[in-house]
């Protein structure tokens, strides 16, 4: 009598279960990858049909490679006639098209203390970080010091109506820094505008999450600077961009010492004391600028730029291994293995 | 003495233990495939993690190099000049991701239980 009960009770359970894995739905995901602006991008979309999701991924594709051709200061290009422009120093009418990307980056490299700056493009040429090829060797000091010494900002840059010039002939637009995040930005948008809620736009591993993976959040997992693996989780909740700047996307070594492309417009060399800094915010483009930003500030300054540029949510890894967080970075990263240092610092 | 009971209540239990088993194994996120989509436009190659092997792939720069072993995969060669894709070094975790821009090759890590939906770095 008590077995046939106890038989009854995993029937029951049984019976439950199969009733959860029957509510339980595989959660149908469209996905597409691409080569544009020196990066892979993959869209993926979830709870879409498939006809509207191919058709959200073509427009993206399409979006993405225009902002390419357009802001790429190295090809011909908007960008790069501009900048040509801009060395004369005389007035001309901006390029629609570029207009709203130099106007924000004024803004933010005012917000972050000209830490963010692209009109350092001459000083990214002469290290050599703009071609596909990784430089050997570190330019002459001597020319380094020279363009520090004529200090291009995006404070030399002015606006009189649709016509702009620069009152500055070292300023060089690249707006390696801004325009990952501006073109995630406006791709996300677009696919919000195509009725799309569930999706991850992801440019080279900078991305914008929007919506949620079916029944759970999207998990996003963070690169450990030094090694395999991945430092920390992270959900994404709503629509929220997660950037990421670190020493160990693009280097090379010369004589033992390493140099990476992340470059202090104050000395005109790599930034130091950091590994990589991670930024959460709402705005994709402003995520990019601020990653860029809190590295170049180092580990003691990070949190003041945080505050200017109104970034709360902040994960720098120190070049010794210490993670520096907010709090309100803390309270939702899950690590992967605990690091040896954390210290939390609010911005 | 078995009774008809008995053997009732084993085979319901073998039942739950198989549908908890179905339901709630989360694996290690170790993945099982991997797929390789080459640089020329040709299809992608889709392989078992656990047969290894090298494969040759072709993209505009030339030919890359994979290898597969232990149920990991990674760049042994490309003819990229950075070779950031050999750096990268070898990837085991479904969901993960590596390709060698120049020469537009990737390699995507499948199969098993995805612990992420994307990589940040």
């Amino acid at each position: 009598m008590k077995r046939s009960l106890a038989g009854i009770a995993i029937l029951a359970v049984v019976a439950g279960l199969l009733y959860y894995a029957a509510g339980r739905r595989e959660v149908e995901l469209h996905q597409r990858e691409f080569f544009v602006m020196g990066t892979l991008v993959s869209i993926t979309i979830a709870d879409t049909d498939r006809a509207t999701a191919l058709r959200a991924m073509e427009a993206a594709e399409e979006d993405f490679r225009y902002m390419d051709r357009t802001w790429n200061p190295w090809k011909p290009s908007a960008l790069r006639r501009i900048n040509q422009l801009l060395a004369s120093t005389e007035w001309f009418s901006v390029a629609p098209s570029v207009e709203p990307l130099i106007r924000d980056s004024m803004e933010l490299y005012e917000r972050s203390g000209g830490l963010f700056n692209p009109a350092v493009g001459g000083l990214v040429a002469l290290w050599g970080f703009n071609r596909d090829e990784p430089p050997t060797t570190p330019p002459p000091r001597e020319a380094i010091g020279d363009l520090v010494a004529r200090a291009p900002s995006m404070a030399d840059i002015e606006f009189d109506g649709i016509r702009i010039r620069s009152r500055n002939a070292a300023v060089q637009l690249d707006f390696g820094a801004f325009a990952k995040g501006r073109a995630v930005r406006i791709v996300t948008d677009l696919l919000l505008e195509m009725g799309i809620r569930n999706a991850i736009v992801n440019a080279g591993g900078d991305l914008r999450a929007i919506g949620r993976r079916g029944d759970r959040p999207w998990r996003i997992a963070i690169r450990r600077p030094s090694g395999e693996g991945y430092l920390a989780v992270l959900e994404t909740r709503g629509d929220e961009s997660i950037f990421t700047s670190g020493d160990y996307e693009r280097w090379f070594e010369y004589q033992g010492r390493r140099y990476h492309h992340i470059l202090d417009p104050r000395t005109g060399y790599p930034a130091e004391g950091v590994s990589s800094v991670t930024v959460v915010h709402g705005d994709a483009g402003l995520a990019d600028a601020a990653a860029t930003a809190l590295f170049v500030a180092g580990p003691e300054k990070w949190p003041e730029t945080a505050r200017a540029m109104g970034v709360e949510q902040v994960m720098v890894v120190g070049s010794d291994g210490t993670v520096y967080m907010t709090p309100a970075m803390a309270e939702r990263i899950r690590f992967e293995e605990e690091p040896p240092r954390v210290v939390i610092r609010s911005p | 003495m078995i009774t008809p009971a008995d053997r009732f209540l084993l085979a319901a239990a073998g039942l739950l233990l198989l549908l908890l088993y179905a339901l709630f194994w989360q694996g290690s996120g170790r993945a099982s495939r991997v797929e390789i989509v080459p640089g020329d436009g040709s299809p992608p190659l889709h392989l078992s993690l656990y047969h290894d092997r090298t494969v040759e792939v072709s993209g505009p720069l030339g030919e890359s190099i994979l290898e597969i072993r232990d149920g990991r995969a990674r760049f042994v060669d490309s003819p990229c000049p950075g070779k950031l894709c050999v750096q990268a070094g070898w990837l085991a975790e479904s969901g993960a991701t590596t390709a060698c821009l120049p020469n537009r090759v990737i390699l995507h890590l499948n199969g098993g239980e995805e612990r992420f939906d994307a990589i940040n770095f």
